[in-house]
């Protein structure tokens, strides 16, 4: 495990990585909009609109994902004092506060001419847009711990906190009489024809590519900033 | 004990403790925060009459029809059980209302038990088939699908 | 019976240009920020 704590060693392999994630996340995911697009057929009863299941879903899931990867790198920074884990959960908040935006935005689209409606406030929507709340609270603490040096636990308990909302999102279709329908996908079934699906997994697994070429280029801008602050610290200390 | 397996403990236990209390406080809720009732909760424990609620369900299969004046649709919204709903109601229909759809209809419960609706949302059940699928069986699909291949050699 | 008749593929190509134009947005700043960052330390190092 303290492997992966080694900055020297996770730059190596970030080196190489993160042009790859990115690079290879762009075709695929270039490919399977493209075939979802073009190529995928009408659905029965949603027509043309059903073409955006494969921006909206994969937001979804990598929006709720981000922060079940925030949670597990913060546990592991309170327990472990992991020194890269508190520096991976910071660098997940941006693209996952983006992507639930995204899920946010293309699920509003999509609602429009799907149920008639722009928004409701029932229980998948409202605790989707809680998590985006969530990501913006998150980051302003991080950023605040940062930058007045209050301890970097803070926004790691507050990450762990966060995670409730999670089962909630996921249940809130079973829970309670929503308008958004309940998961078509569950472990080992699904209700998505195979049309759908296979353009779909392509794209989910092109956009978690980009989303995890996106952590680790920001992982290592945020620790190149943390080792030039303290080069430049110890400049100034052998200086005076 | 190490000081990294109490801290350990220490995050898991206030973890489980929160996650149980979130998860209590929605499930509490769970009446409450409900977009809609259902046909059967209208008819066991309606609404106050020409209170604002909405009521959800599917549009019954051979229910929709055009009034006498032409303007007011009229159909029925059923639920899991027996209960049926007449709903009325006059307006723009989204494009994906259809008999044998999902349906959520935003308007009051009249004193003659019929629902007078002031807007009306469709909503989609969780199954994805393209259209060119529509009302076959899955046997058919199949065998379609080979014959277009046959075709092709 | 009145209908909205909306065009769909309106509502799809709104979609997609704001889901594609987001990532490629959130990529290309993160991307130029570790850029930046890394070219700091570097230029740091060398005093």
């Amino acid at each position: 495990m303290h492997g992966f704590a080694n900055p020297k060693r996770f730059l190596g392999l970030a080196a190489w990585l993160t042009p790859l994630c990115l690079l290879l996340g762009l075709a695929l995911t270039g490919g399977a909009l493209a075939w979802g697009l073009f190529a995928a057929p009408a659905d029965r009863l949603m027509g043309e609109t059903v073409r955006i299941i494969f921006l909206h879903v994969p937001f979804a899931w990598l929006g709720m994902g981000g922060w079940a990867a925030m949670a597990a790198a913060s546990l592991a920074f309170l327990v472990w004092r992991h020194p890269l884990a508190a520096l991976a959960a910071r660098a997940v908040a941006a693209p996952g506060a983006v992507f639930t935006a995204l899920c946010l935005a293309t699920g509003s689209i999509w609602g429009r001419p799907a149920w008639g409606t722009w928004w409701v406030w029932d229980g998948r929507l409202t605790s989707m847009l809680v998590l985006l709340f969530l990501y913006l609270a998150y980051i302003a603490l991080a950023q605040a711990a940062a930058r007045e040096g209050v301890s970097a636990r803070i926004p790691a308990i507050f990450a762990l906190l966060g995670a409730i909302n999670l089962p909630i999102i996921n249940r809130s279709v079973v829970w309670w009489n929503s308008l958004h329908q309940p998961a078509s996908i569950t472990l080992g079934k699904s209700t998505i024809d195979p049309a759908f699906l296979a353009p779909l997994a392509v794209a989910a697994f092109g956009f978690s590519l980009l989303f995890g070429g996106i952590v680790l280029a920001r992982m290592r801008a945020l620790l190149a900033d943390a080792q030039a602050d303290a080069r430049l610290r110890r400049q100034a200390l052998e200086a005076a | 004990m190490k000081p990294k397996h109490q801290r350990l403990v220490l995050v898991v236990v206030a973890l489980v403790a929160l996650i149980a209390a979130g998860l209590l406080a929605a499930w509490a809720l769970r009446n409450q925060a409900s977009y809609f009732y259902l046909p059967e909760q209208m008819q066991s424990d309606p609404p106050a009459v020409g209170q604002g609620v909405r009521l959800g369900g599917m549009v019954e299969m051979g229910s929709l029809r055009t009034l006498a004046d032409g303007v007011t649709i009229a159909f029925v919204v059923t639920g899991n059980g027996d209960a049926r709903v007449p709903v009325r109601f006059a307006g723009i229909l989204p494009d994906l209302f259809e008999e044998g759809s999902g349906v959520v209809a935003e308007g009051s419960l009249q004193a003659d038990g019929t629902f007078r609706a002031d807007n009306l949302l469709a909503k989609h059940d969780e199954n994805y088939v393209p259209r060119e699928l529509e009302g076959m069986s899955r046997m058919q699909a199949a065998k379609m699908a080979e014959e277009t291949t046959v075709g092709l050699e | 019976m009145v209908r909205e008749a909306l065009d769909q593929w309106d509502f799809v190509f709104a979609a997609y240009a704001i889901g594609i134009a987001g990532t490629l947005v959130t990529i290309g700043w993160s991307w130029l920020g570790m850029k930046r960052a890394e070219a700091r330390r570097d230029r740091a190092r060398r005093r």
